[in-house]
């Protein structure tokens, strides 16, 4: 009872505890900003990443699935699954168009062919596109001068047809693929020959001409002749995973299997030429999407049958026995999230290692919590004499101690989290302004009260006190920093630390993880009364008859 | 010897202190009985021990493991109690008073005197906390500090601080008063007040054993009793 009462006045009267308390909210602070950046992060990751592949992805590299079009049929039957459209995927060549501004270059990318309509049934293709007029829901978030409020710019309708306005073929490219296609601060692009510059129809890629060369492998796994056609871009994607926009362009289904040799032909003899039957088109992958609420993992246990099923069917099929269709053994069967985990797992291993990092913290935090208690104590020795010669046992002002440190725990975590929650929720307005140049008007009240501070040192040293002489001269010397680098920042134009041309996103995640935070809270506080245990063991041993023995 | 047991007696008490390898012997062999309701003055030269006898009849120090006496309250031994017992001890037979008042700067006035009360309670124990504060309350109002309750130790005189620690010893009615030169930090006039007051307490019926070594003092004492290597004389 009495350790409550002294816990509140010890905490109410002075300042020390006040900082113990500040020093144990930053730390909190630091750590639920990081991780929740970090875990905003992966999931948004996540999520553009599941968008681009479906749920469930099937799939048989180069050869390629046979009678595709039947095992979509027998998939899209399975309990569970909303739709699958079949991919075709491949590396090729791409002679990009920056001839316009001297020579071509070749650039080797990842080439998906895709049929639009049945692509769009299981991920967002539309979605992905970037020109196209902005939707009611992107509209008020566009700069005025975004060149997609310019109806010259839409190209919608030409990617879903995958073919130009001419009848061309057509290509649609990752967004970061040309180095014309500049990203803005706000995540928009101007197509322009440098970053700052307005938008320039004529480094726009749409309407360009590519060619595309690709090397068709047989059923039986050898390479034949390379295959090369000419295509014009029709539109440009935006999936927001760097990985994607920076290398995969998109081709119409038939076009690349036809220049793959996927397609259906007939199939002949080798050494008489007698046909023996068709040989199917082949498709190296089918996407497929989980209906709403199915757990992909679920849903890949019960697809992984049906494809077995499919094969073994096929594969005793005397039709196909006799046109020597080359079946697969066996195909892969994945979830998006390990078709992705060489995307996913290296960010979840940062975020593993900046949560280790980062709980340094809490020893710092203990070490903090333990060094202000030390002189509290050392600082209490009479009172502590005091509560002996009335009465009070060890354990009881051991118990003061470690409550002590448990208050400030609670309040320090409490307090981190409040700020955490202000840092995370306002993080892209934050830094935001950061980006901005600061306004003269700061950087001269900067100047001004460093001024100020300097008439008050030296006011302070004339009245004689050299504490208050140096707490000015401190404070004037911080504040004449700030005018600099106020100053400085004004001419460089502030400074971005999440800069959307390097990252994967254009807005910092700014969705408090809970669970993290409670988590961090909790060690936080466990490491304050850690931290308060040793100066708390330290004055249940104090000997109460020397430390009352003089004033 | 009286016929009666005494309330609180110290046997052939030997206290020693070590100073890095010297042994200092201040207690060697002290007796000293006291009888209940009595008032006894103990003086002695500076550094004689004194305040270490206080300290051993009152249970804050223990004496020398090795035939150090023996400290007997109402005939029991007090002084090899265990460290709960002795605690208790401290806390409801005994009430000390120091020379430096000795009061916690961060509590109140009425705070302070309700402290050894707290500290006798189970932390659960709200019940009978009214009580406490009023008898608190009751101690210092017949002190004159009826109108500093809520004040601050640092925001009181030498005489008014040592009147809040008088009360602080009382609160848990004691059997007996432990006091320390509880004048020798103020003048000669304030320094009188105090001893009214504990003049007062011993008149109705307050067993007192007083450190001093002001023979004007120890003489208002009803015995006076001399420390004197590490002796009572
Ligand atoms: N913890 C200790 N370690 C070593 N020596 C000590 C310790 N405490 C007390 N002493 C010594 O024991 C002796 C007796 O001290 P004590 O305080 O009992 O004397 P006193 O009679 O109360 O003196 P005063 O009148 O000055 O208060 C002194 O010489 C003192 O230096
Ligand atoms: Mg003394």
């Amino acid at each position: 009872m009495y350790q409550a009462l002294l816990v509140f006045r010890y905490l109410t009267s002075r300042i020390i505890p006040l900082i113990a308390v500040a020093a144990v909210a930053l730390c909190v602070t630091l750590v639920i900003v990081v991780v929740s950046v970090m875990t905003g992060f992966l999931d948004m990751l996540r999520s553009s990443g599941r968008t681009l592949v479906g749920d469930v992805i099937v799939s048989h590299d180069l050869v390629g699935i046979p009678y595709y079009e039947e095992l979509i049929t027998a998939i899209e039957k399975v309990d569970g699954v909303e739709a699958a459209a079949p991919v075709v995927e491949t590396f090729g060549l791409v002679s990009m168009p920056y001839g316009v501004r001297g020579g071509n270059r070749v650039e080797m990318l990842s080439i998906w062919g895709i049929d639009p309509t049945r692509l769009q049934r299981v991920v967002d293709y539309k979605r992905m596109l970037y020109w196209q007029y902005p939707d009611d829901e992107l509209m008020p978030t566009l700069a005025s001068d975004d060149p997609r409020l310019d109806r010259s710019f839409d190209a919608l309708d030409q990617a879903m047809e995958m073919r130009s306005p001419e009848g061309a073929p057509g290509m649609v490219l990752g967004i970061e693929i040309s180095p014309f296609n500049q990203r803005q601060r706000d995540g928009s692009y101007r197509t322009a020959p440098r970053f700052g510059a307005p938008q320039n129809p004529d480094y726009w890629m749409v309407g360009q001409n590519v060619s595309l060369t690709v090397v068709p492998v047989t059923s039986g796994g050898t390479l034949k002749a390379e295959n090369r056609t000419s295509m014009r871009i029709v539109n440009e994607f935006r999936t927001g995973v760097f990985q994607f926009d920076n290398n995969r362009v998109l081709v119409g289904l038939a076009e690349l299997q036809k220049m793959l040799s996927l397609d259906e032909s007939t199939q002949r003899d080798p050494v008489d030429g007698t046909v023996l039957g068709v040989k199917p088109a082949r498709a190296t992958t089918i996407l497929v999407r989980a209906k709403e609420g199915v757990d992909p993992n679920v849903l890949k246990d019960r697809i992984a049958p049906v494809v077995d099923e499919f094969l073994a069917a096929k594969a005793s099929d005397p039709a196909v026995l006799k046109a020597q269709v080359i079946v697969p053994a066996g195909i892969e069967v994945k979830t998006w999230e390990e078709r992705l985990e060489s995307l996913i797992g290296p960010v979840e291993k940062e975020r593993a290692l900046m949560r280790t990092l980062f709980s340094l913290i809490y020893v710092v935090c203990a070490g903090l919590v333990l060094a202000i208690f030390w002189a509290i104590v050392a600082e209490k020795t009479r009172d502590i004499g005091i509560l002996r010669s009335v009465g009070a046992g060890r354990v009881g002002i051991l118990a003061i101690f470690l409550a002590y440190g448990l208050v400030i725990g609670v309040l320090g975590s409490g307090v981190g989290l409040g700020l955490a929650a202000l840092v995370v929720g306002h993080i892209n307005e934050i830094h935001t302004a950061m980006g901005q140049p600061p306004p003269a008007a700061i950087a001269f009240a900067a100047a001004a009260a460093a001024f100020a501070a300097i008439l008050a040192a030296v006011y302070s040293a004339r009245r004689g006190s050299v504490l208050y002489t140096l707490l000015w001269l401190i404070v004037a010397v911080i504040l004449g920093g700030l005018a600099f680098l106020f100053n400085y920042l004004r001419q460089t134009g502030g400074f971005t630390i999440w800069d959307p041309r390097v990252y994967y996103f254009s807005r910092i995640p700014s969705q408090l993880d809970l669970a993290n935070a409670l988590l961090t809270m909790a060690f936080a506080t466990l490491f304050s009364v850690i931290g308060a245990a040793v100066p708390a063991a330290k004055a249940a041993d104090t000997d109460p008859v020397r430390s009352l023995r003089y004033e | 010897m009286s016929e009666t047991t005494p309330l609180l007696s110290g046997r052939g008490l030997r206290k020693t202190y070590r100073l890095g390898r010297v042994n200092v012997p201040v207690l060697k062999g002290a007796s000293l009985d006291v009888a209940a309701g009595e008032w006894v003055a103990v003086v002695g030269s500076s550094g004689s021990g004194k305040s270490t006898l206080l300290h051993l009849l009152g249970g804050l120090d223990q004496p020398d493991r090795l035939d150090g006496g023996t400290v007997l309250f109402e005939g029991q031994i007090v002084s090899s109690l265990g460290p709960g017992a002795t605690n208790r001890y401290r806390n409801r037979k005994v009430g000390f008073v120091f020379q430096f008042y000795h009061l916690l700067p961060e509590l109140s006035v009425v705070d302070n005197a309700t402290l050894p009360a707290m500290v006798g309670r189970s932390p659960f124990g709200w019940l009978g906390a009214r009580a406490i504060r009023r008898r608190a309350n009751e101690l210092l109002g017949a002190f004159g500090l009826g109108h500093r309750l809520h004040h601050r130790p640092n925001e009181l005189s030498g005489g008014e601080r040592q009147r809040v620690a008088i009360a602080r010893a009382l609160v848990n009615d004691p059997q007996v008063l432990l006091a320390d030169e509880p004048t020798g930090n103020l003048d000669a006039k304030t320094g009188q007040e105090i001893l009214d007051v504990v003049r007062d307490l011993h008149r109705k019926g307050l067993t007192i054993v007083m450190v001093t070594h002001d023979p004007t003092i120890a003489a208002q004492a009803d015995r006076r009793v001399a420390l004197v290597d590490g002796a009572i004389a």
